[in-house]
């Protein structure tokens, strides 16, 4: 266990956003077999690696593929969610920037292996510097013949791959309300399985369609050319390979760290230099949507979806916030509360006014105006928001609020008898101002 | 964050005639390609946006959006909706450099409130305001998913990255004196990030 770079082996390398380089470091070698396989042998291997979504959901991937109908009296949608938000997390921002031609090679194999001759990735709009790398390798791609008409030579093997950028929401992120947004709509969910057909039955355009996360993509290259036995002896039982963690907040070298899965979360933070500015009070090891895990409790953590779910956590998305003790939870959770009222997206009622009375009643606590039964308040809202609507960002609203109670209810109550931060006046992040008035709930 | 003051009627008003079209013979020709990578041309929506927010000087007036509208055969009222969901189009004009400062969860951890500080007492403004001269726009912005180079702020195109309320100012300065990174630039970058390089 311990850091180990498959995805990342040459992210360092001068010109590997280029195809000729990333093609001398052994790039395309996954697509060039898989052209000469059976579709269902592509399927196989995906499915012998064990590779699970990278996304944060953690479903595994070969199911998603194997679900999308053998036959073509539809067409066949692949789309990759580069729609990167989920705050604390920034590797599919890297791995665009740097190698978008490992990305794009696994969207061709998956196009390749489930008869899909169109592609979309969709990128957040604010990733302009990304896309232009990821622009620039689709153009060579396309001069190179490994995109468009007749792909690696193969007649009748076509593929065509599009930017579809976003333009400013964190709800597109979602599966469901990225296709929305894909299709021209407003970015909101839609409902589920067993409620909805599943996109790889009904998804764009009520069409078969893969939605996988730009990470999952990036792995199937070296699963195709090294085959799926070998990227699933690395890891752990149900947690097979490596995993991108963003690793931020109070550490000494702030970065993308690869790893094997079940690398202890410890282990993670010395890869990343140790705490900085005083001893480690908490981590977030999954970014914001998931629960808080206290210094004395991330000992036994390690960084595999079985070991985080156990410890109260999730692996999510890989953002790995570390704070210090200076830290204050409860004004950090404040923050968090605002986020999520930001980014609802207004379509369920729980999660549109929930989220807003979290954030009001957060801000009421940190502006001094806690009252008594406030927490009481906050643990009855998010009772009424988790698992009460379409998707999960209502849910995604509540955890976290409900696991820094539980971990640091003293903070609340300190807050709300002695109106001031239990930390000391130099608290991180400091005090707020009311520096935003915008999520008051004054009509504007 | 800042965007959450714009609403659809304070900015928007009334759909206006149709007829009164902006699009350049350039833009027209970008929308006919981008329309070409889907089955529908209603999924032209968010990119004609962009155009639009291009075309139209850096925001998305009324006469903007329907030329959308328009254009893609869709009525006034979904291509609004649109428009009024998505933090990025301008539903009023920004200053010439819209800066906009993460202080989401890490970047709030490592200074970014010390960031926002900063340029609220050299520029004047508070988050959500715009300089008498035009020169700047100031925003919060939510997570922007460069967490390792905290404190992040975006300026159009660029992320710019490691901002201390020490350094912050030299950015500024540099800002004032710059072009690029304008919401025009970044509206047209967008826009050609859809379009294959030899079309």
């Amino acid at each position: 266990m311990g850091e180990l770079k498959l995805l990342l082996k040459h992210v360092d390398e001068p010109g590997i956003e280029n195809l000729d380089t990333y093609e001398k470091l052994g790039g395309y070698a996954g697509l060039k077999k898989a052209v000469g396989m059976e579709r269902q042998a592509i399927i196989d291997e995906v499915k012998a690696s064990g590779l699970r979504g990278r996304g944060g959901a953690g479903f595994p991937t070969w199911i998603k593929w194997n679900g999308i109908p053998k036959d073509t009296s539809k067409p066949h949608y692949i789309i990759n969610n580069a729609d990167e938000g989920e705050p604390g997390t920034f590797k599919d921002r890297e791995l665009l920037l740097k190698l978008p031609h490992m990305v794009i090679e696994g969207m061709i194999i998956a196009g390749v292996a489930l008869q899909a001759e169109v592609g979309y990735v969709y990128i957040r709009g604010e990733f302009v510097e990304s896309a232009q790398a990821t622009r620039k390798a689709i153009d060579q791609a396309y001069k190179k013949g490994y995109l468009g008409k007749n792909i690696c030579g193969k007649q009748g093997l076509n593929f065509e791959l599009y930017i579809h950028m976003g333009a400013g929401s964190y709800e597109c992120g979602e599966e469901s309300a990225l296709m929305s947004s894909l299709m021209g709509e407003r970015g909101q969910p839609r409902l589920k399985f067993p409620h909805a057909p599943l996109p790889v039955i009904e998804g764009v355009w009520k069409c078969p369609t893969l939605i996988n996360n730009t990470e999952t993509y990036a792995a199937v290259p070296h699963i195709l050319a090294n085959g799926g036995a070998w990227y699933g002896a690395m890891g752990t039982e149900r947690s097979k390979g490596t995993k991108l963690f963003s690793v931020s907040g109070h550490v000494a070298r702030p970065a993308n760290y690869e790893v094997e899965m079940g690398t202890p979360l410890l282990q993670l933070v010395e890869l990343a230099g140790g705490v900085t500015g005083g001893a480690l009070k908490a981590i977030i090891p999954g970014g914001s949507s998931v629960q808080i895990v206290p210094a004395d409790q991330v000992a036994g953590v390690n960084l595999d979806y079985e070991s985080c779910s156990a410890a109260g956590t999730l692996l999510g998305s890989g953002g790995c916030m570390v704070f210090n003790e200076n830290t204050d939870i409860v004004i950090l959770m404040k923050r968090t509360a605002e986020f999520y009222a930001h980014e609802s997206c207004g379509k369920c009622t729980p999660c549109r006014e929930g989220t807003r009375w979290i954030y009001k009643i957060m801000e009421r606590i940190v502006s001094g105006g806690g009252q008594k039964g406030d927490v009481e308040l906050l643990l009855n809202i998010c009772a009424n928001i988790d698992g009460r609507s379409y998707c999960a960002l209502g849910d995604a609203a509540a955890w976290p609020i409900v696991a820094s109670i539980k971990h640091y209810r003293h903070e609340y109550d300190y807050w709300i008898e002695h109106k001031k931060s239990p930390v000391g006046p130099n608290c991180i992040p400091p005090v707020p101002e009311v520096m935003n008035p915008l999520l008051t709930l004054t009509p504007v | 964050m800042a965007e959450q003051t714009q609403t659809a009627n304070s900015t928007i008003g009334a759909a206006p005639a149709a007829g009164s079209h902006r699009f350049s013979a350039q833009a027209e020709a970008e929308l006919a390609e981008i329309v070409s990578h889907y089955p529908e041309k209603k999924a032209a929506i968010l990119p004609g946006l962009w155009i639009a927010q291009r075309e139209y000087g850096g925001s998305l007036s009324a006469a903007a959006i329907q030329e959308v509208a328009d254009r893609l055969e869709r009525p006034f009222v979904e291509v609004e909706g649109v428009a009024t969901f998505y933090t990025m189009y301008n539903l009023r004009p920004r200053g010439k450099h819209h800066l906009e400062v993460c202080t989401c969860l890490t970047c709030a951890c490592v200074g970014a409130y010390d960031v926002v500080h900063k340029i609220e007492h050299k520029l004047g403004i508070k988050p959500g305001e715009t300089t008498k001269d035009g020169a700047f726009t100031l925003s919060e912005a939510e997570c922007l998913n460069f967490c390792g180079a905290g404190t992040v702020m975006q300026v159009g195109d660029k992320y710019f990255g490691n901002l201390t309320a020490e350094n912050i100012e030299a950015v500024v300065d540099q800002l004032r004196a710059s072009e690029e990174h304008t919401p025009m630039k970044l509206a047209d970058a967008i826009v050609k990030l859809h379009l294959s390089a030899g079309g």
